[in-house]
């Protein structure tokens, strides 16, 4: 398998104040692989200088590099790795346009795509079939969804942008058990269908279960990484991260 | 009809100062200023083509002049729009900068356009050529010029084309998202700084309509005369709503009714008074204007 993703010996800062202190880790070509760590850890904060967003809220890159393919891509600006590099962050709190119409929210993301009406088109059915209650619900205010069904919209807004790459910062925030195993199945047909995904969870039980591979990441460094049964298996982990 | 015709100039004022603040929560203050610049940039360019004030021109015939000078003074004008954006307003967001040094740059660069403008022009007036051969109409009792039928048509269709843009388009979309969420936009792979040129280019290119057409209206120039106008229009679009197309253009059209309302029946040094008096009132009554909602962006 290709290497999609490439970071390396990543320093972050917020101001002065260091929050990854020289990370690395890779993301395979059609891989689930996931980052787990407890509040505070960065996790956040590495998929953010990963999509590099403007000042002032994003962290500032001091050392290492990231490779997208190979390529440097810190010199990209933020719109550029979403639309020439195919990439997606699905952000933590979802960030929808509250104000857009559910619709309006998917053609938005549509904004930078050159392959043709009838291509949106298929991929706005495939997200109507994925996410039926956003095919009821196209015409609302996206505001007035439910924490559910917004989450659904900020994951059907980035299939809407042609990602083959998406970053998914804590899906599974405030969905009830039954709606988070919706997700995650759907994720599920998305990777079987050749989507890669960086899945970034709280919830390392459920996140381990789905990943292929794993990193754990502790105050800004990472502390454990392999496959998934490695890690379920590992001790410290266990104690750590799965209650025991 | 004096009063539709003010109405539009407030209107089409209104639409740069409700666009760019529906967009980016900023009061260009400025705006009133670019305004003014338009009608000077609608001056030198008239001027250059027709010939006369002293200087030969090019000699064409006043309708040629029209046909030109109208989108060459939208383009200058929304060049100084963008102008302010890329060196005032960008460095600031860039570096985080809090709302009201934004706000306060704006007003320092209208400032500084009044007063670079009589630093280089001088303090004379200029009175703007002819370019419309006055035609007046009358219908049973009104009579009105074509150019004030010209003003009030061009703020309708301003209005129609800036209400389609917003709500139907891509790109009006992207406007409205960033009003929502500034940081959502790139990772929709669009390009934020696009958009917010966009919206100045808009803005500002409006002011310059305005500029040259109350330039013809009223063909006597001078730095200042940005000022109050620009002031009228900014509380025109409070006073609908701002950040919405339609309150911008309800609030133009109320005030200008409001001022021709006053003067009919008062002595006209009581316009201002009573004109803002009014406004007041319904800002009282109605916080938000008449189309604003409260808002719950978070930016
Ligand atoms: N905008 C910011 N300015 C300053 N410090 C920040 C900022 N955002 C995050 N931090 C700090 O960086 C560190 C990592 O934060 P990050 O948001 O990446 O954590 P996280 O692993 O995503 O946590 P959670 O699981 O709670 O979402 C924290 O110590 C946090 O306080
Ligand atoms: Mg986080």
């Amino acid at each position: 398998m290709n290497t999609l993703l490439e970071v390396k010996n990543l320093k972050v800062r917020y101001g002065n104040i260091e929050a990854l202190h020289g990370i690395s880790f890779d993301v395979k070509e059609g891989e689930i692989v996931t980052l787990i760590g407890a509040n505070g850890a960065g996790k956040s904060t590495t998929l953010l200088s990963i999509c590099r967003l403007p000042p002032p809220e994003a962290p500032r890159v001091i050392e290492g590099d990231i490779l997208f393919k190979g390529q440097s891509i810190l010199n990209l600006p933020p719109h550029k790795i979403v639309s020439d590099l195919n990439m997606a962050l699905v952000p933590e709190g979802r960030r929808i346009f509250g104000n857009l119409t559910v619709e309006e929210n998917l053609k938005l993301a549509t904004y930078a795509r050159t392959d043709g009406h009838e291509a949106i088109e298929r991929d706005f059915e495939r997200v109507f079939t994925l996410f039926a209650r956003l095919a009821e619900r196209k015409k609302q205010r996206s505001e007035s969804l439910s924490g559910g069904e917004q989450q659904m919209l900020a994951v059907g807004r980035a299939l809407m942008s042609k990602c083959s790459f998406i970053m998914l910062d804590e899906p599974s925030m405030g969905l009830a058990p039954l709606l988070m195993y919706d997700m995650f199945r759907t994720l599920k047909v998305l990777n079987a269908e050749g989507m890669t995904i960086l899945l970034i969870e709280q919830n390392a039980n459920l996140a381990l279960r789905f990943a292929h591979r794993g990193y754990v990441l502790d105050t800004g460094e990472i502390v454990a990484q392999g496959t998934s049964e490695e890690l379920l298996a590992d001790p410290e982990v266990k104690k750590a991260y799965l209650g025991g | 009809m004096n009063a539709l015709q003010f109405g539009s100039f407030y209107a089409l004022i209104a639409l740069g100062y409700t666009l760019v603040y529906g967009v980016l929560r900023l009061i260009n203050f400025a705006h009133g200023d670019i305004f003014m610049v338009g009608a000077y940039i609608a001056y030198f360019v008239a001027v250059l083509l027709l010939g006369g004030e002293g200087m030969s021109g090019l000699g064409l015939s006043p309708g040629l002049t029209l046909a030109i000078t109208v989108p060459a003074t939208m383009i200058l004008t929304s060049l100084v729009g963008v102008a302010l954006e890329r060196t005032m307003y960008r460095p600031l967001r860039r570096k985080g900068a809090d709302r009201l040094y934004v706000v306060i740059t704006a007003l320092m660069a209208g400032l500084m356009l009044e007063n670079g403008n009589l630093a280089l022009l001088g303090a004379s007036r200029k009175s703007f050529p002819e370019l419309l051969q006055k035609v007046i109409w009358t219908f049973g009792s009104v009579s009105v010029t074509n150019l004030k039928v010209i003003v009030i048509v061009a703020a309708l269709l301003v209005f129609v084309l800036l209400e389609f843009i917003v709500t139907k388009t891509k790109i009006g979309m992207a406007m409205r998202g960033i009003s929502y969420d500034k940081f959502a936009i790139p990772l929709m792979g669009i390009p934020l700084d696009t958009i917010i040129v966009f919206t100045f280019i808009l803005g500002s290119s409006m002011a310059g309509l305005a500029g040259i057409l109350f330039a013809m209206s009223y063909p006597i120039l001078e730095p200042y005369m940005g000022a109050l106008i620009g002031w009228k229009a900014f509380i025109a679009a409070v006073v609908g709503g701002i950040g919405d197309i339609r309150g911008a253009i309800v609030g133009g059209f109320l005030l200008g009714f409001i001022e021709i309302g006053v003067v009919a029946v008062f002595p006209s040094t009581l316009r201002d008074l009573f004109a803002f008096s009014v406004l007041l009132g319904i800002l009282w009554l109605k916080p938000t204007g008449l189309f604003g909602v409260a808002k719950t962006t978070k930016i």
